[in-house]
């Protein structure tokens, strides 16, 4: 098995990054090249770029971004967010990206995932699935940051993402996303017994052991967001933490 | 020094490039000429396998005379499985300058993406640059035995797999160095240092 993956996430909008879910309420967080390269710095183990651009227009920003991170982090770095066509996931990879992340246009046209899978691999292509719980008891994938309702059931979900050519699945409780409570276990043991790709936990991180609990209930990487911007949390806590729970890390000599 | 990308649009070579460019002048070329000209042509881990020969077409003979010759390569992932005969993965022969198959992996989880430690080394750029562990983002394996030397490996699942390989002036690196952090691209910049001081 690789290391247990640390996974940074950036919400990136015409070219900053950015916190908060209301486009109105939105805080600037700063560069997302300078943060990418301190995050690589504490140890970080991959990057995310999600392009929260409200205007097609906008759209060139993150590309810019993600070329200007290419030449200075050198860590892997995905870029989700608005890749509607292969030609708008061959221009993010050729910015500087090595994987894109699907999110919701290959819910409305599935084919998406197998056009980019033939074209650049398995192992560049990643779904991201918006997983909110049912009263039955199961989960809905949602699209359109989790306001658009699918009906559609979020393992048989998983399941078609891989048959298509997904390489990973990015595993996002829109239930736990932002209230820092932890990640939805249930999901994501779920999804591990559906799936033999590697998937990426999402959505609820507030604690270094909400994090262990991830990679105990099979996640093979955890994505963090929030917790580290407002340093709740750092890169290095979690890792030491994760050393301790006996989890596999990738060490580095560079982090303080 | 002229180093030479093999770049045919199927993926991210920024960082890669980057890289290079600590050491000589960059060209990105999709043409095989180009690329046995230069000082070190490079094969990027980027793509498939049948798109990636089909772009060179009846050019790859030559590419494979140029590298048997003597012509300084580092072959990276999907770089490095070109090399050989065939694979698993497409229809289209191998550049067959080492023999052999490519094969799929026979791992539970698949793909393998991820860093994973890169052991038993007696590749010399490893120990020059202090790499412990590299980024992995592949679902096929190059051959452990041929005309090559295995010159580090890595563990998935119980399986040896061949993490560096050397043949001569070939460097052939299963993970992505360039996405390894500071000691991937140290690893990049010896080898340029080695084959084209």
């Amino acid at each position: 098995m690789p290391s247990a993956r640390l996974i940074v996430c950036l919400d990136v909008r015409d070219g900053r990054t950015v916190k908060g879910t209301r486009f109105e309420d939105l805080v600037d967080l700063g560069d997302p090249v300078d943060m990418a390269a301190g995050y690589e710095a504490a140890g970080a183990d991959e990057v995310v770029f999600l392009d929260i651009t409200a205007s097609t227009e906008g759209r060139s920003t993150v590309l810019d971004v993600a070329s200007r991170t290419a030449a200075e982090v050198f860590i892997p770095l995905v870029i989700g967010g608005g890749i509607r066509t292969l030609d708008d996931a061959r221009a993010a990879l050729n910015a500087g990206a090595d994987k894109v992340c699907l999110t919701s246009p290959a819910v409305e046209r599935p084919e998406l995932i197998g056009e980019v899978a033939v074209a650049f691999g398995e192992q560049c292509t990643v779904a991201n699935l918006d997983a909110a719980r049912t009263d039955a008891g199961g989960w809905e994938v949602r699209t359109h940051m989790a306001t658009g309702r699918t009906g559609l059931d979020v393992v048989e979900w998983a399941v078609e993402c891989v048959d298509r050519g997904a390489g990973e699945l990015l595993v996002t409780s829109v239930d736990r996303d932002g209230t820092r409570s932890g990640y939805d276990l249930e999901l994501l043991k779920a999804v591990r017994d559906a799936v033999a790709v590697p998937i990426i936990a999402s959505g609820g991180a507030g604690t270094a052991a909400h994090v262990i609990e991830a990679f105990e209930a099979g996640a093979d990487a955890a994505l963090l967001a929030g917790a580290l911007h407002d340093t709740t949390l750092s890169i290095e806590e979690i890792k030491s933490a994760m050393l301790d729970a006996g989890l596999r890390v990738r060490t580095t000599t560079s982090a303080s | 020094m002229r180093i030479a990308i093999f770049d045919d649009g199927a993926g991210n070579v920024h960082s890669l490039a980057k890289v290079l460019a600590a050491r000589g002048e960059v060209v990105h070329e999709r043409e095989v000429a180009a690329l046995c000209d230069a000082d070190v042509a490079v094969l990027p881990g980027v793509g498939a396998f049948d798109t990636a020969m089909a772009r060179l077409g009846s050019d790859a003979a030559v590419l494979a005379a140029a590298l048997s010759y003597g012509l300084a390569c580092l072959a990276i992932c999907l770089g490095m499985q070109l090399l050989f005969d065939r694979s698993e993965e497409g229809e289209l022969d191998g550049l067959g300058v080492l023999p052999g198959g490519v094969q799929r992996l026979t791992s539970r989880r698949r793909p393998h993406i991820g860093w994973e430690m890169v052991t038993n080394a007696t590749e010399t750029t490893l120990s020059e640059s202090g790499l412990v562990w590299g980024y992995y983002a592949h679902s096929y394996v190059c051959p452990s035995k041929g005309l090559h030397r295995v010159t580090s490996t890595s563990r998935i699942e119980g399986q040896v797999i061949p993490a560096t390989i050397r043949s001569d002036r070939i460097l052939g690196v299963q993970f992505h160095p360039e996405k390894s952090s500071a000691p991937g691209t140290a690893m990049i910049r010896a080898f340029l240092d080695e084959v084209a001081p």
